[in-house]
């Protein structure tokens, strides 16, 4: 994307000097496998309930021309983020170089604001029990393994990724993977519609799986079962 | 089928439909205690609509505070080297402190009877007062992706419903003035109107809205939901009182209690549904 | 020395594959480390990193651990590993909650109260060293060896279990592959010698996949799953799959074949029919490297026309033809199966004709082909104990002489028959109770039973339902807290690897290997009774370090001092961060070799050799290679170095020796209202094994029976509805999930769920105080909000084995499924002891000396009957 396109000071792609990370995602490899959802659990002792990435899936076709389709979930780490300009306390805030949409832990006041404002459900309430991890009762989400990336690894989910599915790097660098796999495929971005300018780019994902409301036509009974499981028990 | 199940939660849940109702009525309340220096016929409500005012906003700062996560840092919504002027939420608490502090010396002037400063601090409250319903507005107007919710109407009808379910609380506060009442009655009716407008002109625009707004309409106005938010927010709470209002039996003191306790639960019962239904359908997704 | 065995018959040298291929990726990839290093996300600390070995399933990825505070808290793959190239899939990423499971057994546990009752007490190892020696000591003055019995699911001690048998003097040993994949191999060694296929996904065209769920389970689930995933995108090619049910396999394929349970035989043999009719076949290969001729597979193909399979299987005429002429003229193409086919009661037939397709295409050993299985061996560290003396009834029964690999869920049936007196029964990493047809009303049936088992000793860090029913139990500990030597057929590049201990045991956890030497030295103080000598290691460690000492090549780049620090050996080469692929030094892919049946012998070992007239080249009384056109090759791992396309041996014994099927016979005369009960593995669940996996269970935690759109409505079932399934052993109780993704007669109920032991996760008992055995809680299991945990099909399913692989038929059940009846509760399992015995009974009239295996076999007429049967001594595995 060029210069002209920006719509905002807070946009980082195609800003010389900075770096702009972004995921691939090319769902033509995704295998449904998880690894990636339990990867990022371990790597921040994420509780149960809530989750940082996850992989729903779709069932098309009618017997016995059926498909199953896998759409890996994450923060889109969006260039113009909604969930920035909701926080009241600036707890929330996007990072000029690499584009890392984070979390001062520390200032968050859990006024979930910042939860509202997400069109993708990215991000979550801590609940109050955790394994080892002292952060608990704030807001979290994906942080697009900030602290593995500024010290040169991909992130836990890509670095686990089965099908090879997920590739990660700074957009704003045209040699790198993903600006090639951006050039070269056609792709697809969640609710584009929504100016938030997400930069996690999927390949070969059709809008029966993009499409939002989509699910809600084709409702899955057993997990209506289980959200209602769901509703009654957490504790978050 | 039987695996990959993950959900998520709603963000605000039914804690923060409380809070508009009990803020909405508080700022009303203020704002017709502040009239009573101008009219005559909203004298008898001066000091009742005030107290109770106060109480509610203390009441609604409390669940405010206590539905965040973290309570005790509450206060980081006044640390400058924090606030962010972009959120809704950051206006919505310097907006409530202020209304607090101004509500305060008000009282004091109520007490001492002075009618310059009383005057003063009615203005500028009842500025602040409006602030309240008009910034709760904007929280839910603000998030472009929700239906229902991302229209330029939500402040105006959050107004709309502070004066209406203001007005069915100041109806019990009158001390039985008959001008009061009246006033009250006349409140109810053409606040009550305009919210209802606003009602049919959101249901408008949600059904025929894109595919998220047109499967919101179908939340709303089903199931529990829509029980709720035709049922009880629309016809109960909103038409059944203006036609009883403008029923003769509405100018006598039972019709008129029938239509404030109607139009409370009306009230509570809007903002919940909208509220939630701006949110359920994103949590499929 | 190398251990040489039909899986690892093929070891290549490390050294001679690292040539590389052409055209590396254009693309300039990730600009960061694929991985190998981790960070804290909150302190930023690195986190301290041991390679070992995954062993969450029995796949054996290589693993890294990452340790902070002395806890493990992170797994990721070794990225030096040439199979699993740094991945590891969702289960090897919650590895270290077996570890950590609140549940875990810490000490040794001695049941006070009655079998079952759930009482224990604490006993300190003394006290069960002497416990069980005295038992021990009773058997081996006043009874026969052979009365000790030892059974395992998993075994990855590399010989420590065989050892202590063998020192005690016992043959009595059985394992749990006659539930697993046991027809797969039995269908495949006499073909072409090893057990399993190596496919090479990342470069074939085409794929046949018949009853594999490759991208959730399988052999080798997460190093094929990549690879699989290459191929289609990368390669383009083409995969097609045929199952009973949409799996994630059928969902990802280009093609999902639902077939009618059991069939996938007649489908293979109706391809190669058409393949054959069609002259599409490579007669150069079948001629050269098959012990039948072109002419005697297309006289023997011509019964089985696509029409013929059509009405079996449900896969239509025309389907068949296509696939036929799309494998047989694409190439390279390659077939692949896993327990589909094979888990039927004639599984092993279903298994050969699948393999005979990329066989007659001539796609065997060639680059995106279908390959020989690469796999190493480690020594045993010497002096050896001899093997028993006499053999045992139940670990080579006289019914199933071909299952080589033993018929082990028979074996309730056959103690409580007295074919074999138990007085001492150990279990290691086996939970028959939960995981063998008819379960606990099976097995339950026979561990409480005090009469026929005396005593029994479980070694498990778990209480899994086979432990609840223990004497005594051994808290072994997991995979994260031991020695072990590692070796699987995982990629095209054999390789050796340890596990070794990440974190110290915990609690009074120890190792198998220090425990039974310690038990041993208990039994025989002053080794005047000759056991001690075979167990004389200073550590767990010094006993690995002997299995490792003179490996040729490992000895030179520092023996177990380099599987240490590295976890693997050999490395091939580094993982490319652009293409997430091994490359060599060049930068570019390294290169597997191929064809290695036409490896040349050498001079020396032509050297006295003579070659017959049919080109076997014979030595010493054996058959070493074939000479074909002048050159000598090393063949394949058979008698006779060809593919036996016709396995003689069969014949011996009534069964057909050419490819060939055969229908269950209760699939015949299926009523309207009787459908076909299956059971399949999920790709977050490990058998019996991960329900107390938090983050697993999270992901799955119920399984509702799948049941076909059509079915469901037939029955008037919605998902969600509570229905019972009603097979001639019993009933269970479950909830329904309609799906378009499902064969019409099928209902199919996943395994991993409906425990009634196995922890407080496991049971969602999570009310009852954690660490009830000495483990820490974990504070995160307050966040459990699920509260269905499923029901498990086991009990309803009947054991019945495959007459000559011996396998149980897992995937043939009948059932009549209902909506529930007053009075059935969600979870219900009822079923009958008596019953799975007449079901047992039923299925040994199908065995070689029952009256049933003849008119199974009306073309074997000429075979002169069982009392023509020679036995031979067979082989274990
Ligand atoms: N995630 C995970 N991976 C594992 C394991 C695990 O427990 N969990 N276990 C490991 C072990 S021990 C094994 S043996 C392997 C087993 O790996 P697989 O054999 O791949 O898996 P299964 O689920 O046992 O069975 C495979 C498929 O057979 C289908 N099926 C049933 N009947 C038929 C039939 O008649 N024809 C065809 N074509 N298909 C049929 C089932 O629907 C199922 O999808 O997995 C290994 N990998
Ligand atoms: N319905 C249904 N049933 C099936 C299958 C199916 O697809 N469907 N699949 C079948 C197949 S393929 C197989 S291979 C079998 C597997 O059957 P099993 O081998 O019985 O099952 P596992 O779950 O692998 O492990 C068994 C036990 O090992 C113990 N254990 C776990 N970790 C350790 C450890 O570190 N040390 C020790 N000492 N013990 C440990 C636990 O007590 C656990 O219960 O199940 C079969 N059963
Ligand atoms: S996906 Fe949601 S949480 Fe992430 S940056 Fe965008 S708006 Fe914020
Ligand atoms: S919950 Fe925390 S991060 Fe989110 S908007 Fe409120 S203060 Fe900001
Ligand atoms: S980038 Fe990191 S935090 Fe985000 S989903 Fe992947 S592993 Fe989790
Ligand atoms: S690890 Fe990769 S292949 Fe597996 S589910 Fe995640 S994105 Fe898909
Ligand atoms: S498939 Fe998964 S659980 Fe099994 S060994 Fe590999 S990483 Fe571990
Ligand atoms: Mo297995």
């Amino acid at each position: 994307m060029t210069q002209e396109l920006l719509m905002s000071s807070t946009e980082t792609r195609g800003r010389p000097g900075v770096r702009r990370y972004a995921m691939v995602i090319d769902v033509r490899r995704c295998i449904g496998c998880m690894a990636c959802q339990v990867a990022c659990k371990a790597e921040y002792d994420v509780p149960l309930g809530v989750f940082r990435t996850w992989v729903p899936y779709r069932v098309t076709g009618k017997y016995p021309t059926v498909k199953k389709q896998f759409l890996p979930r994450l923060c889109n780490h969006c260039d113009d983020p909604p969930c920035v300009r909701a926080c009241p306390v600036e707890a929330t805030y996007k990072l000029e170089d690499g584009g890392f949409v984070l979390q001062h832990y520390d200032r968050c006041i859990g006024c979930k604001a910042c939860m509202a404002s997400c069109p993708y459900n990215a991000r979550f309430m801590l609940p109050e029990h955790r394994t080892y991890t002292d952060i608990t009762k704030v807001v979290d989400k994906c942080t697009f393994c900030y602290h593995r990336v500024i010290q040169g690894l991909v992130p836990a989910c890509v670095q686990t990724c089965v099908g090879r599915s997920r590739i990660f790097g700074d957009i704003n660098d045209p040699n790198s993977e993903v600006s090639q796999l951006v050039a070269r495929h056609a792709t697809q971005v969640l609710r584009p519609e929504q100016g938030t300018k997400p930069h996690v780019f999927y390949i070969g994902a059709d809008r029966s799986l993009t499409d939002y409301g989509r699910a809600v036509y084709h409702k899955d009974e057993q997990a209506d079962i289980e959200r209602a499981a769901f509703n009654r028990n957490k504790h978050i | 089928m039987n695996e990959y199940t993950v959900f998520h939660t709603m963000a605000w849940p039914s804690a923060y439909a409380i809070y508009f109702f009990v803020i909405g009525i508080s700022s009303a309340l203020f704002f017709f205690s502040a009239l009573s220096w101008f009219r005559e016929d909203y004298r008898p409500l001066r000091e009742n609509a005030f107290y109770a005012s106060f109480v509610l906003l203390a009441v609604g700062g409390l669940l405010l505070i206590g539905d965040l996560s973290q309570p005790g840092r509450f206060l980081n919504i006044l640390n400058p080297a924090y606030l962010n002027f972009q959120s809704p939420l950051a206006w919505g608490g310097l907006n409530l402190i202020s209304f607090g502090l101004v509500a305060v010396l008000y009282f004091f002037m109520m007490r001492k009877g002075d009618e310059v400063n009383g005057k003063r601090l009615a203005i500028i409250g009842s500025l602040l007062a409006l602030g309240l319903p008009i910034y709760t507005g904007f929280d839910l107007t603000v998030h472009q992706h929700r239906p229902v919710w991302n229209t330029p109407l939500m402040p105006v009808l959050f107004v709309g419903l502070s004066l209406v379910s203001g007005a069915a609380v100041a109806s019990f506060l009158t001390k039985g003035s008959e001008a009061a009442n009246s006033a009250m009655r006349r409140m109810m009716l053409w606040s009550g109107g305009a919210v209802g407008a606003m009602l049919i002109s959101l249901l408008g625009t949600t059904a025929y809205g894109g595919v998220g707004a047109e499967l919101t309409f179908m939340f709303l106005t089903s199931g529990t939901l829509g029980l709720i938010f035709i049922g009880l927010g629309i016809i109960a709470g909103t038409a059944v009182p203006i036609v009883l209002l403008l029923a003769p039996l509405g100018r006598q003191q039972v019709g008129m209690m029938t239509a404030s306790v109607l139009i409370l639960v009306g009230g509570m019962a809007l903002r919940y549904s909208i509220l939630y239904g701006g949110q359920i359908l994103q949590t499929y997704y | 020395m190398l251990k040489l065995t039909r899986r690892t018959f093929l070891k290549a040298s490390a050294g001679t594959t690292a040539a590389a291929v052409a055209a590396p990726s254009m693309l300039r990839a990730m600009e960061a480390d694929l991985g190998g290093r981790d960070i804290d996300p909150v302190s930023l600390i690195e986190r301290k990193s041991i390679p070992t070995n995954c062993h969450v399933c029995n796949i054996q990825d290589g693993a890294l651990a990452f340790v902070e505070n002395g806890r493990v808290v992170k797994l990721e793959g070794n990225p030096e590993h040439v199979s699993t190239r740094g991945r590891l899939c969702a289960k090897g990423n919650a590895g270290m909650w077996y570890s950590y499971d609140p549940d875990r057994i810490l000490y040794p546990l001695k049941r006070v109260g009655k079998r079952g009752e759930g009482k224990w007490k604490r006993i300190s190892w003394d006290e069960a060293y002497n416990e069980i020696a005295a038992r021990l000591d009773d058997v081996l003055t006043n009874g026969h060896p052979n009365e000790i019995m030892l059974k395992w699911g998993r075994n990855r001690t590399g010989g420590v279990l065989e050892r202590f048998m063998h020192t005690l003097g016992s043959a009595t040993i059985l394992n749990h592959t006659s539930v697993c994949e046991s027809s797969k191999k039995i269908g495949m060694e006499p073909t072409w010698g090893p057990d399993i296929e190596m496919p090479d996904f990342a470069n074939t065209k085409y794929v046949l996949n018949f009853g594999s769920n490759v991208l959730e389970a399988a052999y080798f689930h997460n190093p094929f799953s990549q690879r699989v995933t290459e191929g289609r995108v990368d390669s383009n090619m083409k995969i097609v799959t045929f199952d009973v049910r949409l799996s994630n396999t059928a969902g990802f394929s280009d093609e999902w074949i639902p077939v009618y349970p059991g069939t996938d035989g007649a489908v293979a043999l109706a391809l190669g029919h058409v393949i054959l009719r069609e002259n599409l076949q490579d007669s150069d290969f079948i001629e050269n490297w098959t012990n039948v001729s072109v002419q005697e597979l297309k006289d023997h193909y011509k019964q089985f026309t696509p029409e013929w399979a059509a009405k079996l299987s449900g896969v239509p005429v025309e389907t068949i033809e296509r696939i036929a002429r799309e494998f047989a003229t694409t190439k390279p193409a390659t077939t692949y199966t896993y327990r589909g086919p094979a888990k039927h009661m004639y599984g092993s037939y279903n298994e050969k004709a699948c393999m005979m397709l990329p066989i007659m295409t001539g796609n065997i050993e060639k680059r995106g082909g279908y390959c020989l299985p690469r796999g190493m061996g480690y020594d045993q560290p010497q002096p050896q104990p001899p093997k028993p003396a006499t053999p045992s009834y139940l670990a080579h029964p006289d019914e199933y002489p071909l299952a080589g690999h033993k018929v082990s869920h028979l074996v309730p049936f056959w103690i409580t028959e007295g074919k074999q007196k138990i007085k001492v029964y150990f279990s290691y990493q086996d939970n028959p109770v939960y995981t063998n047809p008819g379960a606990d009303a099976v097995w339950g049936e026979l561990f409480r039973n005090e009469e026929l088992i005396p005593f029994y000793v479980c070694l498990s860090p778990f209480m899994g339902e086979e432990a609840q029913l223990a004497d005594i139990i051994l808290p072994d500990v997991p995979y994260l807290e031991r020695w072990e030597p590692e070796s699987m057929p995982s990629s095209l590049w054999p390789w050796l690897a340890i596990r070794q201990p990440v974190i110290k045991p915990l609690g009074e956890g120890k190792e198998t290997r220090v425990y039974l030497q310690e038990l041993i030295h208990k039994l025989d103080p002053d080794g005047s009774r000759g056991m001690k000598k075979f167990w004389g290691f200073k550590s767990a460690e010094d006993y690995l370090r002997k299995q490792f000492e003179n490996i040729p090549g490992l000895k030179e780049a520092g023996g177990l001092d380099f599987l240490k620090k590295h976890g693997v050996w050999p490395i091939y080469g580094k993982l490319n961060p652009r293409t997430g692929k091994i490359s060599d030094k060049s930068g570019r892919e390294i290169a597997a070799e191929y064809g290695l049946y036409r490896k040349e012998l050498s001079a020396a070992d032509m050297a006295g050799a003579m070659v017959d007239g049919k080109g076997a080249i014979h030595k010493n009384g054996k058959v070493i290679g074939v000479q074909r056109k002048g050159r000598n090759y090393v063949g394949f791992p058979t008698h006779d170095r060809l593919i036996n396309v016709r396995v003689d041996q069969w014949a011996e014994y009534g069964f057909n020796p050419m490819p060939t099927f055969k229908r269950m016979p209760w699939h015949e005369n299926m009523k309207d209202d009787e459908m076909i009960l299956t059971t399949f593995k999920l790709n977050v669940h490990k058998q019996s094994r991960t329900a107390a996996v938090k983050w697993l269970a999270e992901i799955s935690h119920a399984n509702p029976a799948w049941l076909g759109t059509e079915t469901a409505a037939k029955l008037g079932i919605k998902t969600g509805d509570l229905i019972r399934i009603e097979s001639g052993v019993g009933h269970i109780v479950t909830k329904a999930l309609v799906t378009e993704g499902i064969h019409p007669k099928v209902i199919a109920v996943s395994t991993a769920h409906g425990h009634w032991g196995y922890g407080r996760l496991a049971q969602l008992k999570l009310k009852e105080a954690a660490g009830q055995y000495g483990a820490a809680d974990d504070p995160d299991l307050k966040n459990v909000w699920w509260d269905d945990k499923g029901v498990h099909p086991n009990h309803i399913i009947p054991a019945v084995a495959d007459p000559i692989g011996g396998s149980q038929g897992w995937y043939d059940t009948v059932v009549k499924v209902s909506k529930a009846q007053p009075g059935d509760k969600y979870g219900d399992m009822v079923a009958d002891w008596n019953k799975h015995v007449q079901w047992y009974k039923e299925g040994m009239r199908y065995t070689y000396v029952g009256d049933m295996h003849r008119k199974m076999h009306p073309e074997m007429a000429s075979w002169a009957g069982p009392d023509s049967v020679k036995h031979k001594a067979t082989g274990g595995h």
